[in-house]
């Protein structure tokens, strides 16, 4: 596998996030609102089956590059995105690195962004929504296709993440 | 106390929430412009964005044209209803037109505030944080697009530009929560009335039209256009119509509740709206 894959990877599911948001932009049902939080799982994943200082690294500046073109408040996910992959380093040294506990992780982690960001948007008051109406209306639908996506998805991307992890400390003289 | 400022970690963490304190209150600020830096990383990514985004309206077009041929049957039938009254009125605009020109000629005033610039711009992307809803385009400050520059579709008004970058600019849908989304428009009648178009109800998907006259008679189904007077909007830009008039908390004046003509979601172009007026004024100025 090349050694741009990591990278690679991680930008596509950047620019994918919006786009699929901008061609599937009908709340679901007429009311869901699904968030995507596709970068959100490959970081984690990342974190736990590559290393923390890739998951950190690419956490920033992942962060940054969606805090300046999407959502133009800087400094938000640029802080979430390490702070995530750096919590979930440090509890691996407590849990077993497996599929289950990488997508344990990463609902964990969809879940504080979601209740993050609305956090962040309160107190600049950038929505008038209310606690019920974000928990029922954004938050238990994103999480729940997430659930469903992190299923299907976790062992491939877990095989893939590990193999690719392997063959670069192979091939690194050092 | 030694102990507390030994810990690195937690150095490290407060500084940084404070580093992200201080960048959300410099976002905050109501900036004319972005950074070079960000214009520069904002056009790379709307670069890459859009060789990929092709691939993926080509499979998402696939599925809705399939969906599209299960009613062409009928909605056939409904425009050739349609297409009679069109006729009509096609012959009906072509006559006010030319009146319109005579009687402009005859009073020597030229520009309107109803002439306008199109700018055509293809949507590749939209905020997928979903706080706000804006849209990404292609088209940028190099093909003439300047900030707060009102944003079209064929069925109305969308929302108006945020942020400009050489190549892209950031649109924000009149849904998008902010104050500062402000735009003068007036309702459609035997006497044309006046009001601001102030906020979004999320909850009955209609915008609020405050600040109208307490004494004018408003009916349901009338027709709100954008006044021109607030500055960069173009006179005559279709809004929506009005759905439900209240009286404000203090019955000073009236609010109306306008249901928007166009669609805020499924949007693939855009028409970016650049007054004549202005134009002529800045070629004045130089």
């Amino acid at each position: 596998m090349n050694r741009f894959f990591l990278s690679s990877l991680v930008t596509v599911v950047f620019l994918f996030e919006s786009i699929i948001v901008q061609l599937f932009s009908y709340p679901l049902f007429d009311v869901y609102l699904l968030v995507p939080r596709a970068l959100l799982i490959v970081l984690v994943f990342m974190t736990m089956f590559v290393g923390q200082a890739e998951g950190m690294t690419y956490g920033f500046i992942f962060g940054l590059l969606y805090d300046v073109v999407y959502t133009e408040i800087l400094g938000a996910y640029t802080f979430a995105f390490p702070l995530i992959a750096y919590l979930v380093a440090k509890a691996m040294n407590i849990l077993h690195k497996n599929a289950w506990t990488a997508s344990f992780f990463s609902i964990v982690a969809i879940a504080s962004v979601e209740w993050y960001t609305y956090a962040i948007q309160l107190v600049i008051s950038g929505t008038t929504m209310s606690a019920p109406t974000f928990f029922q209306v954004r938050f238990l639908p994103t999480l729940f296709i997430h659930t469903i996506v992190i299923l299907l998805i976790a062992y491939p991307l877990k095989q893939t993440l590990l193999k690719w992890g392997e063959k670069q400390d192979e091939s690194s003289p050092m | 106390m030694p102990k507390f400022f030994l810990n690195k970690r937690l150095i490290i963490l407060l500084v940084s929430l404070m580093v992200l304190v201080a960048l959300i209150g410099f976002s905050l600020k109501d900036r004319s412009e972005l950074t070079w830096m960000e214009k520069f990383v904002k056009d790379t990514v709307v670069f890459m964005q859009s060789i990929v985004h092709k691939p993926a309206q080509l499979v998402a077009g696939f599925f809705e044209n399939v969906n599209d041929l299960r009613h062409t049957y009928e909605e056939n039938k409904r425009l050739k209803a349609h297409l009679e009254q069109y006729v009509l009125l096609q012959s009906e605009v072509e006559s006010l037109k030319k009146e319109n020109e005579r009687l402009r000629e005859l009073l020597e005033k030229k520009e309107s505030l109803r002439d306008f610039l199109a700018i055509q711009a293809t949507v590749i992307g939209r905020n997928p944080d979903r706080w706000k809803e804006t849209l990404i385009v292609n088209k940028g400050s190099q093909h003439g697009v300047e900030k707060n520059m009102a944003v079209i579709t064929p069925q109305g008004l969308i929302g108006k530009v945020r942020s400009v970058s050489p190549f892209s600019a950031t649109v924000q849908l009149l849904s998008a929560k902010d104050r500062q989304n402000r735009i003068s428009a007036f309702i459609q009648g035997d006497e044309n009335v006046f009001g601001l178009i102030e906020g979004y109800d999320e909850e009955r998907e209609a915008l609020l039209l405050k600040r109208i006259p307490y004494d004018a008679k408003i009916k349901k189904g009338q027709r709100v256009f954008t006044s021109g007077l607030g500055g960069i909007f173009p006179k005559g830009l279709f809004i929506g119509e009005v759905e439900e008039v209240v009286a404000d908390e203090y019955g000073l004046t009236q609010i109306a509740y306008v249901k928007p003509a166009a669609n805020f979601y499924d949007i693939d172009d855009v028409i970016i709206v650049k007054r004549k007026i202005d134009m002529v004024q800045e070629e004045e100025e130089q």
